[in-house]
């Protein structure tokens, strides 16, 4: 969806799209997280902003997907040129991890001994707000421990899993178990 | 050095134990001096955010992270457990996995709000199985103060569910709260295991999955009131009244910090004391008990006072009562004894010491349970708690997860690293199998009791100084075969659960988190503490094996109270806070008896 405008846009568009790809979450997802800006800037940090503009040309030149072939295909060359490359995959995956949970984490030792140094790279919550807003609370319909409680009683009802563009799976939904699971509930 | 003037009493330590004594005696017009080790950073609002955002930002989400210590009062830290280079002198054999918080507040500020009460057969493990000890009073003593703690820290359960194995309420008793609400995970388990069958010896056992009771605010009951957020501005002391308490919102971080207070601290006590008759002293770390050497009475404590949590530089006072209290913690108490050179009839301050050592069992559900929501947990298993098999190896208790697998492998962060890493997902694939299985997380916590063992013990060593000068503690733990041949029942009782309910058995400790290990006949047991320190001044009917009599009064000096889960001569299997509660408040009744004119 999102990955076809990067052509003319600016870096933190490229970022962002780049981002929404790889995370199965939409630009206007990620921007409302309000954490693009630092997580371009941890990276650009932690690994230089030319291996990121590296990174970023090869997304903007994958192919367009139309279709189920399409995204494969898509897909597969994501796979090849980047998450299968030495030097970019590690980088590709810690931006997702990154958008996951908020942490930015320590680089496999391989890749720093061959293109590092990188001094600044350790595990770290680049800030309070980006534990917060980790994408995978969403996906696995819960929230941050600690957070953007969800109310009084809400835990007894079954989990809602928002549904996402191109979900490749449909998850085994929950059943109540019986009448009584919102018995309780008594609004806040 | 310097004096301060007199008070009625003297308490150290501004934890739950201190603060219920604290609020009885101001509230009677006595005056009190409380000595608190820690910073007050708990007191206003602005400095609570400012740990709740510390956690945040905390890589390691561990108990401790929103709660750094001052330099001058360290703390136990879980972290430092595996190289054994934190505040304890792990001597073992067995590394003693448990922690605590020294600031204003205390351990509450982290715990996780169980408040069960004891059984009644706990209190009379010599007379019915033949081993431990029996406590100077019994339940019935204890009851009415058990509905006043109930009261006092803001229990929420519903009685109907909590009337069993000989725990009884007076007809018309109910919780000043109802109960928090069960989980849908609960809902999902139990159903599949309520009435499931389990044998242990030739006894035969019903279990099933129990809401069980919470210091977490819920909807009240009558006219109680629950207590909300505290804020106490530095400036004049005074207290804004705390505001009417926040229910629970389900913010599932009970354990390290819940972010609207809903959950019970300390704090909510102190703030709600009679603060006309209270001064609370705090970045004042006790050090030493001043004792007449002819009559034993306490004449003072010395204590070391710090104007920088982050520097060791002090100045030493002394405070002077009528009376003396120590409320520091099983561990505080000992060592503040021992650091005097009181140590007891017959050597036996600090000795003793228990804890509820724990497994983890892990799972995949086959369908969604709703896991990394609500509450770290609403219910438990409790029908293991008591029974004639005690008399072989120690009961426990079950308590059902809503965070996943949070505690025994770290996730949902690992999950995640996992997922990328060892999966090479990315994209709506990582998106797809993170939302198909992490809501079927489940987790239970086996809680097995511990026995007084003599050997399992606080000392102290010269060799071994904080940056006060202060000694740290150091701990000698062994988990022996009773409480091992407990770890291996709760085991199978948990496999079994799970095969009943349809879960995948996931534990497999070498794909967890570490914990420290125990072997026994062939099985390994990776355990953890469950920050249920108790023991290490025991009470006693007499003084031949005991610190402190039935009012947790000290023997050998009788104007020196030492309160907490020290004074228990057994635990059980309820985390002890409630009952340590219930013996503060008895404590207090008396108290306020013998300094009224
Ligand atoms: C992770 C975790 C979860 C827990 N969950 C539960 C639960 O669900 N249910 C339950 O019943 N219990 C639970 N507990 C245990 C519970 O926290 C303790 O039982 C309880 O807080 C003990 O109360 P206390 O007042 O005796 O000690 P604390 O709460 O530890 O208070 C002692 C106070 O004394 C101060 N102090 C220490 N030394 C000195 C000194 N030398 N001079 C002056 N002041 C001093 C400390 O700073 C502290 O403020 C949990 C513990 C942990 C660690
Ligand atoms: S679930 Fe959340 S709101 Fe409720 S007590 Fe725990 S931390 Fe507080």
């Amino acid at each position: 969806m999102s990955a076809a405008k990067t052509g003319d846009a600016s870096r933190l568009d490229q970022f962002l799209a780049f981002s929404a790809e790889v995370t199965a979450f939409g630009v206007v997802e990620l921007q409302g997280t309000g954490q693009a800006e630092a997580y371009l800037q941890t990276v650009d940090d932690v690994v230089g902003a030319a291996l990121v503009d590296e990174l970023l040309v090869l997304h903007a030149k994958a192919p367009r997907a139309t279709g189920n072939e399409g995204r494969a295909a898509r897909g597969a060359h994501l796979r090849r040129t980047i998450f299968g490359d030495g030097k970019l995959g590690p980088v590709a995956r810690n931006i997702v991890k990154l958008w996951y949970s908020g942490v930015w984490y320590e680089l496999p030792g391989a890749w720093t001994e061959t293109y590092g140094p990188a001094p600044q790279d350790v595990t770290f919550v680049v800030s309070p707000s980006s534990y917060v807003e980790g994408l995978l609370w969403t996906a696995i319909g819960a929230h941050p421990a600690g957070a953007k409680a969800p109310g009084y009683g809400s835990w007894a009802a079954p989990p809602r899993i928002p549904r996402f563009a191109d979900d490749p799976v449909s998850p085994p939904s929950a059943e109540p178990v019986d009448g009584t699971v919102d018995a309780e509930r008594v609004p806040a | 050095m310097n004096k301060d003037a007199a008070f009625d009493a003297v308490i150290v330590g501004a934890g739950v134990a201190g603060a219920l004594i604290a609020k009885r005696l101001t509230d009677a017009g006595l005056t009190v001096l409380v000595l608190e080790a820690g910073p007050g950073t708990s007191r206003g609002l602005d400095d609570y955010t400012r740990h709740l955002e510390r956690f945040y930002a905390a890589s390691a989400k561990s108990p401790e992270s929103p709660w750094p210590p001052a330099v001058g009062a360290p703390q136990p830290d879980t972290t430092a457990l595996r190289n054994n280079d934190g505040y304890f002198v792990q001597r073992g054999p067995n590394p003693y996995g448990s922690s605590y918080t020294r600031l204003w507040g205390g351990s509450t500020l982290h715990w996780l709000g169980v408040s069960l009460r004891m059984l009644p057969e706990d209190f009379r493990m010599r007379s019915l199985h033949g081993v431990g000890r029996d406590w100077p009073l019994d339940y019935t003593a204890l009851a009415p103060y058990y509905e006043r703690a109930e009261r006092a820290i803001g229990v929420s359960a519903d009685v109907a569910d909590q009337s069993y194995l000989g725990v009884t309420f007076p007809d018309g008793y109910d919780y000043p709260m109802r109960r928090v609400p069960p989980s849908y995970a609960d809902r999902v388990l139990g159903a599949a295991v309520d009435g499931m069958p389990i044998t242990l010896g030739d006894e035969e056992f019903a279990i099933r999955v129990r809401s069980y009771p919470a210091a977490r605010n819920s909807i009240p009951r009558g006219d109680y009131r629950p207590a909300g957020a505290v804020d106490i501005r530095a400036g004049d002391g005074s207290s804004i009244p705390p505001l009417q308490g926040e229910r629970c919102q389900g913010n599932t971080s009970c354990t390290p910090i819940c972010p609207v207070q809903a959950k019970y601290h300390a704090g909510k006590t102190l703030a709600q004391a009679d603060l006309r008759f209270l001064t609370v002293r705090v970045q004042a770390v006790a050090s030493k008990i001043l004792v007449d050497p002819a009559s034993g009475a306490v004449q003072g404590i010395e204590y070391k006072r710090y104007d920088d949590p982050e520097a060791a530089s002090h100045t030493t006072r002394v405070a002077t009562g009528r009376t003396y209290i120590l409320a520091a913690h099983a561990v505080e108490n000992a060592k503040l004894m021992l650091a005097s050179g009181l140590e007891g009839p017959r050597g036996h301050v600090g000795r003793t010491l228990m804890d509820h050592p724990a497994l983890y069992a892990w799972g995949l559900a086959p369908l969604d349970v709703g896991a990394y929501r609500g509450p770290q947990s609403t219910s438990g298993i409790e029908e293991l708690r008591g029974g004639a098999f005690r008399a072989r190896h120690a009961a426990f208790r079950f308590d059902v997860g809503n965070d996943g697998w949070r505690a025994s492998t770290g996730a949902p962060d690992t999950a995640v690293s996992d997922a990328v890493m060892t999966r090479n997902l990315f994209g709506p694939a990582l998106r797809a199998q993170l939302g198909a299985t992490l809501p079927r997380h489940v987790r239970l916590s086996l809680a097995v009791e511990q026995l007084p063992d003599p050997d399992n013990r606080v000392s102290i060593d010269p060799g071994y100084l904080d940056p006060l000068g202060n000694p740290r503690p150091v701990i000698d733990y062994r988990i022996d075969d009773y409480t091992l041949a407990g770890m291996a029942a709760a085991s199978d009782v948990a496999r079994a659960v799970f095969r009943r309910a349809g879960v995948t058995d996931c534990t497999d400790p070498s794909k967890g988190s570490w914990f420290p290990s125990v072997f026994y006949r062939g099985r390994e047991f990776h355990y953890h503490g469950m920050g249920h320190f108790a023991g290490t001044h025991a009470m006693g009917a007499d003084p031949a094996g005991s610190v402190v009599d039935a009012d947790q009064r000290a023997w050998e000096h009788r104007n020196l109270f030492l309160v907490g889960s020290g004074s228990f001569p057994t635990m059980g299997t309820s985390n002890p806070t409630l009952t340590l509660a219930a013996l503060a408040l008895r404590t207090a009744d008396r108290l306020v008896e013998s300094l009224l004119p």
